[in-house]
């Protein structure tokens, strides 16, 4: 029974130290990963259906084919492009100290 | 218009042959049966129709299963076999021959409802969101929507079927070259997304990986664009194969249609469509030239002499046909055969 709760804390002190360690180390790549992959969704939404905020887009026909597999991300890909932009805005995804 | 019944035998007055020139249709087809997509193109109201609807007749007639299409949205084979096909996909004429003129709005309409019902079977939804059924109606409406959706339906064709020949009866150049172009644009643009979508995964999986994260869900979407793909690259690929297309410029002798011609053919090189022969149209028949003839028939016999000399000066043996101006219309059967006859009636057999 002590053996076992020996066990689960040595485990939770190990879990404890693993997310401390990737909170140090990883953490700020997966962010970094994480936001690179939004800006590439934006990207690839405009290239897809740009159409819909006015860009043009060559061929609608395929785009429709697309278009229910991004209907979830349209709103937030809206709110990304269309909102008003901060001067600091770019610096955001900089990876500080890395 | 001359209207006619079925099984009646039109006159057989004027029968004038085609006149002997390098290889002969019938020798082409004999010796290249892996040529199963044959296309005429040329400048519209030359005959390319009439030369579609002939030689599905001369191949049918040889035993073999052959579907004509149209994917012109003013597409005459109705008006050729005198049956209404338009729209109702491929219709039997006769023994072993199918026509099919593609209706490409009904086209539209379905891909637009089978898009919509992806998004209320992905998501559960009892309606498509007014947003995206107002994209959806936009979209439609752009100019390219009709192009890409014959395009589409073209794919649908030369895959599905199980014809020995597929005879495509061409929209006039222009059109036919924006094809060409729009399956290059269409490439790169795949390409473009393609190589986004890949970039994004990447860094899914740097951020599945930091985090633990074993498992991933399939990208759909990177499915579905190789899907695209693969359907863009089958039309062009059939337009653009050297082994299995038979691509044919008709012509008639007149100085504007053949330099037209000269710049489609460029064209078409740029795109690299093997181009397999020119068929010369409507060519007077010489004996009717007498001293009798009046002399409006005299001076075009003797213009088309010209343009006849120069098309043999600039495409040599490449000329595998002169067809004989008719007496009447090409409408119907009997007059399909008797065209037939003029543009393959040497003997040989595909």
């Amino acid at each position: 029974m002590n053996e076992r709760a020996a066990n689960g804390r040595r485990a939770s002190v190990l879990a404890g130290l693993r997310e401390f360690l990737y909170g140090m180390t990883g953490h700020e790549f997966a962010r970094h990963a994480v936001a690179t992959r939004a800006s590439l969704e934006t990207l690839f939404m405009v290239t897809c259906v740009g159409d819909m905020i006015g860009l043009p887009v060559m061929p609608p026909y395929y785009s429709l084919r697309l278009l229910p597999f991004v209907v979830p991300e349209i709103a937030t890909w809206k709110r990304r492009v269309l909102r008003e932009r901060q001067f600091s805005d770019e610096h955001d995804f900089e990876l500080h100290g890395v | 218009m001359a209207t006619q019944t079925h099984g009646e035998a039109p006159a057989r007055t004027a029968r004038t042959p085609a006149l002997a020139v390098g290889e002969s249709l019938a020798q082409f087809f004999s010796k290249h049966p892996e040529r199963r997509y044959v296309m005429f193109g040329g400048k519209g109201g030359l005959g390319k129709t009439t030369f579609s609807a002939a030689t599905g007749y001369w191949l049918a007639q040889h035993g073999k299963r052959v579907l004509v299409f149209s994917v012109d949205p003013q597409a005459s084979l109705s008006d050729i076999f005198q049956m209404d096909i338009f729209g109702k996909g491929p219709v039997k004429v006769m023994d072993n021959l199918w026509a099919q003129e593609i209706d490409a709005d009904r086209h539209i309409r379905e891909y637009q409802d089978e898009v919509r019902a992806k998004i209320l079977d992905m998501y559960g939804l009892d309606k498509v969101p007014d947003e995206i059924e107002d994209y959806i109606a936009a979209a439609s409406a752009e100019p390219a929507m009709e192009e890409s959706a014959i395009f589409d339906s073209v794919v649908d064709i030369l895959s599905e079927g199980d014809y020995d020949y597929y005879v495509y009866d061409l929209v006039p150049l222009g059109h036919a070259l924006y094809y060409l172009s729009m399956a290059k644009v269409y490439d790169e643009w795949i390409g473009k997304i393609t190589h986004l979508r890949e970039e994004m995964r990447e860094y899914e999986e740097v951020a599945a990986r930091m985090r633990r994260q074993k498992e991933m869900a399939e990208d759909q979407i990177l499915g579905e664009l190789q899907y695209i793909r693969t359907r863009i690259n089958a039309a062009s690929r059939i337009l653009t194969d050297r082994e299995k297309t038979a691509f044919f410029f008709v012509v008639i002798p007149e100085q504007m249609i053949l330099l037209d011609t000269r710049k489609a053919a460029e064209l078409f090189a740029r795109f690299e469509v093997p181009v397999a022969g020119y068929i010369v149209n409507r060519v007077l028949p010489p004996e009717l030239a007498d001293d009798r003839a009046p002399a409006y028939l005299r001076n075009r016999i003797e213009m088309q002499r010209g343009q006849l000399a120069e098309i043999d000066r600039g495409f040599g043996k490449t000329v595998l046909a002169r067809i004989p101006e008719l007496e009447r219309d090409v409408t119907g059967l009997p007059m399909i055969e008797r065209v037939a006859e003029l543009m393959y009636g040497d003997g040989a057999s595909p």
